[in-house]
């Protein structure tokens, strides 16, 4: 009988014990190459965001500068930041980490992975104004690009319990993504209260953490998307030397032959495919938006916080809107001002003072893409801050942080004295 | 509180491991303890319908409750009588639970009822068989406690596949020999691993992987496209894998359990025609209905001579059958129709074999006539089941 | 006319073939009974020989073969 039930079982408990080795073992289990590397800074891919290992990788060299944003990085073309430090071989590749939907929250914890790799270091961030909605961050979206991975490591590395830790709990216990696993639930429910998390906890959370670290250096490689060749076609419509003259010219060329069907200076491709049959109802469809009171202004101090804990000198870009567009959906001019002032409020009262306003030319010809996306002379203009920044020296910010911004009275307030 | 849906994750897989060793451990020594086998079944039912779920769980307490008295009664009361309209009222009475849960969402705008719980219909079926074999005087020795725990079986409580009483009972009050439970053991052990291939690997593939993208093509193309083609593929492979995965999950745990419950799936896309199908297809419900509903109602109707010919009843059964089925499915316009056609489908292939058998020499038979008539009831049936998904109306509601 | 040959020509007259050479024929695998025909049998032999076999007592394996099902009934008789 032992023979024979050895026989049934003993392939199985065999096959268990080998990939329990394997999952729970502390050892790295691949190797990221420099061609994953350069490929995941373009791809934009859901599972090199939510992943680690890749971003890790790629960011333990210089030369990979972490670009945060959203889905603006996904219109290519030939002004976008990588095409030009591509063409004109700038000394820094810039590593894109944005996507439709992604905002200040799933920022802050897929941040939670390349912590070190942000130590000292400089970073571009794209700030859209339409992230600030009242009703913040959507919960589906966030869900897609969380891994627990995410939480279980920034919970790990909590220290001390503060107050950026205390708001960020909540956030996450707000999500579904926070409640999908028991034990971090409960994890994240002792931190939202100011209290440490279980030596139980801790335990279950390394192993988990082992564990997921492993399936995504299993898996997150496997499925990269390769946007390389885009690049590479848009290069060859570049000057063969960097002249900002001619670049403009280049820029107002573009712009006038891709938007020729409408009135708006949207790219005709958007236009035809998102707005042509559905222009009518835009009409005044946008008057009561509002950026200017939402919870994702203290889902954006998170994200400032962990800039400021890792020293890293940050770049924040502020595009504008299609005024042409908002005048006709009824955006109100008044509202998009005073957005400005609150996020510049907030930036600079805490020692972030790079910032590359140009919520001001939403009037430039060409300068947006579509409705709320920089275009050819819009990149071009982001062009003349993110370069120096990257390529010269700069004095290194201190930061001044300031507790205030978690509060609902800021998330609520209209107004900013300066 | 920890939560699952059965068989879900690896986690389950690990306590339901541990759960059934004292049970193989003890069958391997020629003992059954049935007291332990009802505590892991309370524990299971427990990780199912506790913490998140509870109010589906006192829904499952209540429903047992009332299924047991009223089986109990019905038995009782068929040892001293047989009065057909108490027998019809026992059948309505224990259908009516069922009845609510199903319409519920159809009245109500998709809202789910609260007396619903995962695997009602399941018990439905036991329940309504088991009244029906007191009828008919072939079960006698009626037992509330034992029927419950035939209800409550854990391995097959939230979807089948669907056990008999008199089955169930005959492996339940034996020990199995060794040699014969370690070739159960092996049978399961296979059964659960060709269950990990089936959900996780290919259901996925379908499911996850493919599905997603073409519905959203489809939805994109408003209307009749390629990618909707691919979607009734997508999904009926989806849903073969996705069933068949979990009704091997279902039969490999019973087996260490040494209750050899039914295989569900045999290999159901090689069938020639649409009969052969059923005879494949989800196996314990077709014969489920066959037996109790198909059967009854032909012995009824012919009995009672309601029709003259045999043919006849044969053909308006089948498409009570398949109707009453369909409503079973879920009380909305396409899954009704599903079941319709599949009736219609029935007349149709039986008038098909009896001309085939009335011009014999006439009508061809050959390797390539039998490979044409696998690929006819293959398209036939993607084509029902990609009604069955619901899509279709997805695709109508859009516009 | 003894049972089995009662059985028999009821089978007969159900499938259209006559089955005494192939007693142990399964008759649904060859497509000879289906659900319907098995019904039609149990109310033939019910008014032919007068046994009552409910629906439920039924077991298919069991009654698969003109020989086992010539064995069920005799045994109804008895």
């Amino acid at each position: 009988m032992a023979k024979k039930l050895f026989l049934i079982f003993g392939p199985v408990v065999f096959a268990a014990l080998l990939l329990f080795a394997l999952l729970f073992s502390p050892f790295k289990l691949n190797h990221i190459t420099a061609k994953t590397e350069n490929k995941a800074a373009l791809a934009l891919s859901p599972n090199v965001l939510k992943g680690q290992v890749i971003k890790e990788s790629a960011l333990s060299h210089e030369k990979f500068v972490p670009f945060f944003g959203s889905s603006e990085f996904s219109r290519f073309d030939f002004s976008h930041p990588s095409v030009l430090a591509t063409k004109y071989n700038r000394s820094y590749t810039p590593f894109l980490m944005g996507a439709p939907g992604t905002q200040s929250l799933t920022h802050y914890f897929q941040m939670q992975l390349i912590t070190s790799q942000m130590k000292n270091r400089k970073a571009v961030f794209v700030i859209s104004p339409q992230w600030f909605v009242k009703k913040g961050a959507r919960k589906d979206a966030f869900g897609f690009y969380y891994s627990p991975l995410q939480s279980t490591t920034w919970l790990l590395d909590r220290k001390q319990n503060n107050a950026t830790d205390r708001y960020a709990a909540q956030r996450l216990l707000d999500m579904p993504s926070g409640n999908a696993n028991h034990t971090i639930m409960m994890a994240l429910r002792r931190v939202a209260k100011g209290q440490k998390i279980t030596h139980q906890q801790r335990t279950y959370l390394i192993y988990e953490q082992r564990l997921l670290q492993h399936e995504d250096q299993l898996f997150s490689a496997l499925k990269i998307k390769n946007n390389q060749r885009k690049i590479d076609r848009l290069t060859k419509q570049l000057p063969e030397h960097y002249q900002l003259h001619e670049l403009n010219q280049l820029a107002v060329k573009q712009g006038e032959k891709h938007t020729t069907n409408n009135r708006f200076g949207i790219d005709n491709r958007f236009y035809a495919r998102r707005l042509r049959s559905k222009e009518k109802k835009f009409k005044n469809f946008e008057q009561n938006w509002t950026y200017t009171q939402s919870p994702e202004f203290s889902d954006f101090e998170l994200v400032l916080d962990q800039f400021a804990a890792s020293d890293t000198n940050v770049e924040f870009i502020i595009p504008p809107v299609n005024e042409k567009w908002s005048k006709y959906t009824g955006l109100s001019t008044k509202m998009l001002k005073q957005f400005d002032q609150k996020i510049r409020y907030q930036l600079t009262s805490q020692g972030f003072t790079n910032i590359c306003d140009l919520s001001d030319k939403g009037d430039v010809p060409y300068f947006m893409q579509d409705t709320i996306h920089l275009g050819w002379r819009g990149w071009l203009a982001a062009d003349q801050a993110i370069d120096p920044f990257l390529t010269q020296k700069q004095t290194t910010p201190t930061y001044h942080m300031n507790n205030k911004f978690y509060s609902k009275e800021w998330q609520n307030q209209l107004k900013v004295n300066n | 509180m920890l939560s699952f849906t059965p068989y879900e994750n690896p986690m389950y897989f690990g306590i339901l491991g541990l759960g059934l060793l004292p049970i193989v451990i003890g069958i391997l020594c020629g003992k059954r303890f049935h007291w332990y086998e009802t505590l892991i079944s309370v524990f299971f039912l427990i990780l199912t319908f506790g913490g998140p779920k509870l109010t589906q769980g006192f829904a499952l307490i209540a429903y047992l409750i009332y299924e047991v008295l009223l089986v109990w009664c019905y038995t009782k009361y068929r040892k001293k009588n047989n009065n057909t309209g108490v027998f019809v009222s026992a059948v309505i009475l224990a259908i009516i639970p069922l009845v609510i849960v199903k319409l519920t969402p159809a009245i109500q705008n998709g809202k789910q009822s609260i007396i619903g719980f995962l695997g009602i219909s399941y018990l439905t079926f036991k329940a309504v068989q088991t009244i029906m074999e007191s009828r008919d005087g072939v079960l006698k020795a009626f037992n509330p406690w034992f029927f419950l725990q035939f209800l409550v079986f854990f391995p097959t409580i939230s979807s089948g596949p669907i056990d008999r009483y008199r089955r169930f009972k005959r492996d339940y009050d034996r020990v199995p020999k060794q040699g014969k439970y370690l070739q159960l053991l092996q049978k399961g052990l296979h059964n659960i691993f060709k269950g990990f291939i089936y959900k996780y690997m290919l259901a996925y593939v379908f499911g996850t992987m493919l599905l997603p993208k073409l519905e959203h093509q489809a939805l994109m193309a408003h209307g009749l496209s390629w990618s909707l083609v691919g979607v009734m593929y997508v999904y009926s492979m989806y849903l073969f894998f996705d069933f068949a995965g979990y009704s091997l999950f279902a039969v490999g745990t019973s087996y260490f359990m040494g209750i050899e419950t039914p295989m569900n799936f045999n290999s159901p896309f090689k069938s020639r025609n649409i009969k052969d199908f059923w005879n494949r297809w989800h196996m314990t419900l077709s014969f489920w209905f066959r037996d109790y509903i198909y059967m009854r109602l032909v012995f009824f109707f012919m009995k009672h001579k309601v029709f003259k010919s045999p043919k006849t009843t044969a053909n308006v059964t089948y498409i009570l059958n398949m109707t009453i089925m369909g409503f079973w499915h879920g009380v909305t316009w396409y899954y009704v129709t599903y079941g319709i056609l599949h009736g219609a489908a029935l007349v149709v292939n039986d008038w098909w074999l009896r001309y085939k058998k009335s011009h014999r020499g006439q009508i061809p038979h050959n390797k390539f006539t039998e490979v044409f008539a696998t690929f006819i009831t293959f398209n036939f049936v993607c084509f029902t089941f990609l009604l069955f998904s619901g899509f279709l109306n997805k695709m109508i509601m859009m516009k | 006319m003894d049972t089995k040959e009662t059985v028999l020509n009821v089978l007969q007259d159900l499938t259209g073939s006559d089955l005494s050479d192939d007693l142990d024929d399964n008759l649904f695998e060859n497509g000879l009974l289906d659900s319907m025909g098995t019904v039609q049998l149990l109310l033939q032999l019910q008014s032919e020989l007068g046994i009552e076999v409910p629906v439920s007592e039924f077991e298919r394996s069991e009654w698969d073969t003109p020989n086992k099902i010539i064995a069920n009934t005799e045994e109804m008789l008895k």
